[in-house]
């Protein structure tokens, strides 16, 4: 949807408006461009109309809709725009007959009205909203001019950058690229090693193979499974109240292995959705439909169970919807959707595959139905303590060792909560969205707008995952493929990921989101080859320069004439400062831990009833403090607070795309947060064996940015270190307070027996590695 | 009109644009426009021609009594109910509604009178309980709603809607609309700023939600300026970095993000080194704001005994004064401690010892300053408590559970009549007998006093164009000055 500028007072007259019209007429002459009614008609109707004949049936007055084929085309006689009602209705001049009434305060622009007549002159014919339509797979255009051109991707991209006269970049330079790709697949900044790697291969595939080895990393399933925990809500405690920790952490590896595995996306989805009624279901499938216990869950004292049971439906139903289809169906909770095919009974229908969950209302923590799964690595070891014991005479002392360890590692194995369907509950539908207000009786079912649901699936959740991702559903894939565009380019191809519907955006590129979804789709659903397409192509890799021009242009850089630079996002902040320092502890999966947080943080607002945080938040020590962020503990009500200030989600309800803002609290936290300052100080010992000072602050820039300094920013860089150790010379003790923040050991360097010459030095070198992790460009990809 | 609404993009590309014109002519010096613009305020022009009515209120201090103080102990004065002393509360004034089920499986429902007196105060005769001898004192400058009502029966969704028009989490709080809708009003401090203070009771929990931003961009989120540590989150330089050489290290940022401004272009790039130069004004003019020695001892005085220990309600009531002071645009003060299930009058009596004089303090400080003309202050809870004990009733001693059907508030300052008491509850306080005020009715109001129609600032996300009182609300004109 663009930008809603507002409704100016338009003055009209009659005058105006013919000669708006005859205006129109000249225009009509000329080899006129095609109206197209989805993208150009609908939005109209539906920003005016569907208030009142749209689907909504209880709104709906003189049983007009304008939301259907049957309704528009009864208004409107082909071809004959002075003979049909609708454009008769919007563009009178008598204020009772003139559409919409003058007390909604709703009226078409000249402009609007001007298109509605074109459309019917040119036969006024009906299409489908974009969305809703099968997914067929497009052609691929011509190649344009003697752009770089990698594949289809590029040709879809460079035809429509033909049509706004514009021209994509060059390609990006090597470290850069590398740089980005690096992030955007794993989170992480590139090691030294491979940038030298990389630089010097000389074989024509050197990215491709770069890319290959990204793909495979362990990394690169904790960083994609990050964009999942934000759609899942995934967190580590109950979200209402007193916010209590629940284990949900073994649900969250899952992700991450699959996803490592590259588990194909459709198997992924029922999987989450109802793994634990496929016939063949292991503890893994059951594992999975922990996605659905991530919503909030309230133990409120006082609570109506019954009145949170219904909310926690309805956030499954949010979730899917936002999740799999980008369709708003929460709107239809009270009454019929305003603007799409989604009634009220929908919802229902819906709600209904969902009603069977076996689940109290109200609870605290976890709460059955629960799976007690050990982790892959303690199950390895659980099968080997077995086959030890086996080999073993009963009453040997070998044995009854192993046998403690194996009693104390089963003790060791976290239950986490999962599905389970309990007896069938009838469905009703909630009047006014009220859980104590029963209306109508109904089944479960799809919506209507949408294709129907095979007669060979199961009804039950089992069969409402098949449908999502059955070929003839025109959204799944789609919407998919949208979020991961958005992901590598920081705007989907649909600039509204969690609404496709009619007041969502349109597509910028829909050949091209078309091509990928079939791609996808027809693929086997494989990710990794999906992100694999796309990050080879040149629209990828194409530098990310703003050229003089750009932004008058296109400044959201929708036509992508140039790579984005995006900020990158909170976690990745907080794990590029633990890599390039040398503090990060990769150690894949296991229960959530708790770095640094400023003190008092949780005692100040929590309530007191609760007895699982009597003491407030205890940091760990040693390892957990650097483990990368996805494995920071999460307490909804009171989330990381690097984390909010760089716009993660609160994590209380499905959330599609962050924002990347830019503020004065995100500074003050690269300033002064512990992490970055303990970070600044180990890449200065880190980068200290060189033997000059602008080595190691070369070094040092290197690790961070990809790249060697320019000789000014050299230059500059060192003024600012003289000027730094100059002043810790003056006063030692400030050198040895710097060197002691953060819990990792100093190197003796902070210690009081050090030299001053040489904590000054390291003091002045932390305060330049602090400055480099302060730059717009430590905190971009470029 | 125009109508106050933007997509999330286009609340993006109109800030880029605009830093975009100024990197590329306006000056490279970072003027004011642009730190104005990064606050919010760039939305301020659209507020402007939105607003149906100048407003009466530039800035908002919200007294938010988390937990849900008595209205029958405080304002709701219901005299009759003496005589029914224990009596079972009658199945025509009940009606079957819903209760918690902390109390739905009680036996009885016996009236539980309060044992307070009530005294008429000031040329208004406003009614008030003796447990507020100080707000009482200042009744002819109140308006106090007896004819407020809820949905929610719950602490977290009745908090959550009373303060993001939602029972669910995830929508705007009432602070981040504003600063959204109407931007900022000062240089060096947030537009939103949230204050919580300690209850010698515990409490309710609050949740970052509370003054959270939800699907506007994060920038209009609450800054919760804390008792302990630093006032704000990461505010102190680290041990070692004194505020010169911060300084200097903060010109040699500057001076390599200028370099790759120059060579990339991106408009963000000036747009961090803006915030940049704000987060050090801000280390500099917060210490100054929290740091009440410039107050002379009249002033300390009207807040009461507690005013000198940090973190304390009365000294939040200070520090609100000061923000507004500042230009801050919403202040938000939770204070815990009203979930009086059990022991109500015992533990009614410390809260408000400890709320009554510097509540009432604020109102007459910012009097005093000719502040309170365009200063609104609202004193409200998420909901009200039982006519009906909770538990044993004594002669001296009752509980309350939560109840929404009615509670009162107060509002006193910008836009809003003076010396006022509005709608009326039935004997039992029980059920709205007329005028109810529901809480989207009351956030109409309170955006009405701001000079904003509550319909027409709209966000749009996930289709739809989402407003904070949603499909509700309507304002209560009586309740205007």
């Amino acid at each position: 949807m663009g930008p809603r500028t507002g409704k100016e007072p338009v003055v009209w007259s009659l005058a105006v408006v013919l000669a708006g019209f005859s205006c129109a007429i000249a225009v009509a002459q000329e080899p006129a461009t095609r109206v197209d009614f989805d993208r150009e008609i609908r939005p109209v109707l539906a920003d005016n109309c569907f208030g009142c004949h749209g689907p909504d049936a209880a709104a709906r007055k003189a049983k007009l809709r304008l939301d259907r084929r049957e309704g528009v085309l009864g208004q409107v006689k082909s071809g004959r725009p002075g003979d049909s009602p609708l454009l008769e209705r919007v563009s009178s001049s008598d204020p009772k007959h003139r559409m919409p009434p003058p007390e909604s305060g709703r009226r078409l622009s000249v402009e609007e009205v001007l298109r509605i007549r074109t459309w019917i002159a040119q036969g006024g014919r009906w299409t489908r909203h974009w969305s809703l339509r099968p997914i067929a797979r497009p052609g691929v255009p011509e190649a344009v001019g003697v752009a770089v051109s990698r594949g289809a991707i590029d040709r879809f991209v460079q035809a429509r950058l033909a049509e706004h006269g514009l021209e994509p970049s060059g390609p990006s330079d090597r470290a850069r690229l590398l740089r980005r790709v690096t992030l955007d697949l794993t989170g992480l900044p590139p090691e030294p090693r491979q940038v030298d790697t990389a630089i010097a291969d000389t074989g024509a595939d050197w990215y491709e193979r770069c890319v290959d080895r990204l793909l495979a990393s362990p990394r690169f399933g904790e960083h994609h499974a990050r964009h999942w925990l934000d759609l899942a809500r995934y967190a580590d405690t109950d979200g209402y109240q007193d916010d209590e920790p629940r284990v949900m952490w073994r649900w969250r590896d899952w992700v991450i292995d699959v996803v490592n595995r590259n588990m194909s996306f459709d198997r992924f989805t029922i999987e989450q959705l109802a793994g634990d009624l496929l016939p063949d279901a292991g503890p893994e499938q059951v594992l999975a439909t922990g996605f659905n216990r991530n919503n909030r869950t309230n133990g409120e004292g006082g609570s109506i169970a019954e009145e949170f049971r219904v909310e926690y439906i309805i956030d499954r139903l949010d979730t899917l919807s936002t999740t799999w289809m980008g369709l708003t169906v929460a709107c239809a909770r009270c009454h019929d959707h305003k603007y799409d095919p989604l009634s009220q009974r929908d919802f229902y229908r819906l709600f209904a595959y969902f009603n069977n969950i076996e689940e109290k209302g109200t609870y605290r923590r976890n709460s059955p139905p629960l799976l007690k799964i050990p982790t892959p690595a303690v199950a390895d070891e659980l099968a080997e303590l077995a086959v030890s014991i086996e080999g073993l005479a009963k009453g040997n002392p070998r044995r009854k060792v192993f046998e403690a360890t194996r009693q104390a590692l089963l003790k060791s194995v976290p239950s986490t909560m999962v599905l389970r369907e309990g007896p069938r509950r009838d469905t009703f539908i909630l009047v006014r969205g009220q859980y104590d207000r029963h209306g109508e009786k109904v089944t479960a079912g799809v919506p209507e707008s949408l294709p129907p649901v095979s007669a060979q699936w199961p009804v039950n959740r089992l069969g409402l995952a098949r449908w999502l991702v059955d070929s003839k559903h025109p959204l799944t894939a789609r919407v998919a493929v949208n979020r991961i565009w958005q992901q590598l380019f920081g705007r989907g191809l649909v600039a509204t990921p969690e609404d496709f519907g009619v007041q969502g955006s349109r597509p910028s590129h829909p050949a091209l989101l078309d091509f990928l979804a079939s791609e996808f789709r027809d693929g086997g659903w494989d990710v990794k080859r999906l992100l694999r397409l796309i990050v080879t192509s040149h629209t990828y890799r194409q530098a990310s320069v703003v050229r003089p021009g750009d932004l008058l242009r296109d400044p959201d850089n929708t036509w992508l004439a140039r790579a984005s630079r995006l900020r990158l996002s909170a976690e990745t902040i907080r794990d590029q400062a633990l890599a390039v320092s040398g503090l990060l502890v990769e150690q894949l999966g296991g229960p959530s831990v708790k770095p640094y947080q400023p003190a008092g943080l949780w005692k100040e607002i929590a309530g007191g009833a609760s007895g699982a945080y009597r003491n407030g938040y205890q940091a760990d020590r040693g390892p957990g403090l650097f483990r990368r962020s996805l494995y920071t503990f999460w307490r909804r009500t009171i989330p990381p607070p690097m984390m909010a200030t760089f716009d993660a989600p609160s994590r209380e309800a499905c959330s599609v795309g962050r924002g990347r803002t830019n503020t004065p609290l995100q500074a003050l936290a690269l300033m002064n947060d512990t992490l970055f300052v303990e970070s600044a100080r180990q890449l200065a010992v880190r980068v200290s064996g060189e033997t000059t000072i602008e080595g190691r602050v070369e070094r040092a820039f290197a690790r961070v940015l990809v790249r060697r300094p320019r000789p000014l920013e050299l230059k500059l860089l060192m003024h600012s270190f003289l000027r730094s150790r100059a002043r810790f010379r003056a006063n030692p003790e400030l050198g040895r307070q710097l060197m002691s923040v953060g819990a990792s050991p100093s190197g003796g360097v902070g210690a009081g027996g050090a030299a001053v010459a040489a904590v000054a030095e390291m003091a002045a070198l932390v305060t330049t590695c602090h400055v480099i992790l302060n730059l717009d460009e430590a905190v971009t990809r470029e | 009109m125009s109508e106050l609404s933007h997509s999330p993009r286009h609340d993006a590309v109109s800030r880029r644009l605009f830093l975009g014109r100024s990197s590329l002519g306006i000056g490279t010096g970072l003027g004011s426009a642009v730190l104005a613009s990064l606050l919010g305020s760039e939305s301020a022009t659209a507020a402007t021609t939105a607003a149906t009515t100048a407003p009466r209120a530039r800035r908002v201090i919200y007294l938010c009594q988390s937990g849900a103080p008595s209205q029958l102990d405080l304002f709701d004065h219901k005299p009759g109910l003496v005589r029914r002393f224990g009596e079972p509360l009658p199945e025509s004034i009940r009606r079957g509604q819903r209760l918690t089920t902390m109390t739905s499986g009680q036996k009885r429902f016996p009236v539980a009178p309060s044992i307070f007196r009530f005294r008429r105060h000031g040329e208004s005769g406003t009614e008030i309980s003796e447990l507020l001898p100080f707000t009482a004192a200042m009744a002819d400058e109140l308006c106090v709603v007896k004819s407020m009502h809820t949905e929610a029966i719950n602490h977290d969704p009745a908090i959550t809607l009373l303060q993001t028009g939602s029972q669910q989490a995830g929508r705007p709080s009432l602070g981040a609309w504003l600063s959204y809708g109407l931007g900022s009003e000062n240089e060096n401090l947030p537009t939103f700023v949230a204050l919580t203070s300690w209850s010698l009771k515990g409490g309710q929990p609050l949740y970052e939600r509370l003054w959270g931003s939800g699907f506007l961009p994060t920038r209009h989120q609450g800054v919760r300026f804390r008792a302990v540590g630093d006032p704000v989150l990461f505010l102190s330089n680290p041990p070692g970095i004194a505020s010169e050489q911060r300084r200097e290290l903060l010109e040699d940022v500057a001076r390599l993000n200028r370099i790759k401004l120059e060579i990339f272009g991106d408009p963000e790039i000036e747009t961090r080194m803006a915030q940049y130069e704000l987060a050090f004004r801000m280390q500099r003019s917060v210490p100054e704001l929290v740091d009440f020695s410039d107050e002379p001892r009249h002033v300390l005085d009207l807040y009461g005994p507690e005013v000198s220990r940090r973190g304390s309600y009365a000294a939040n009531c200070l520090l609100a004064r000061r923000l507004s002071e500042r230009g801050v645009r919403f202040i938000q003060l939770f204070h815990r401690g009203w979930d009086q299930h059990a022991n109500l009058p015992g533990d009614i009596r410390q809260l408000c010892r400890a709320t009554d004089q510097p509540s009432a303090g604020l109102l007459s400080d910012l009097k005093q300053r000719g502040l309170l003309d365009d200063t609104l202050v609202i004193w409200a809870g998420e909901f009200g408590r039982t006519v009906y004990s909770q538990g044993e009733l004594t002669s001296t001693n009752y509980g309350r559970d939560h109840h929404p059907r009615c509670f009162s508030v107060w509002m006193a300052g910008g836009g809003i009549r003076r010396g006022m008491t509005y709608g009326a509850t039935d004997d039992f306080s029980y059920n709205v007998a007329e005028g109810g005020v529901h809480v989207h009715d009351l956030n109409a109001t309170l955006l009405k006093c701001l000079g904003i129609d509550h319909r027409r600032l709209t966000f749009q996300y996930q289709g739809r164009h989402h407003r904070l009182t949603d499909v509700h609300g309507r304002v209560v004109e009586p309740l205007l000055a």
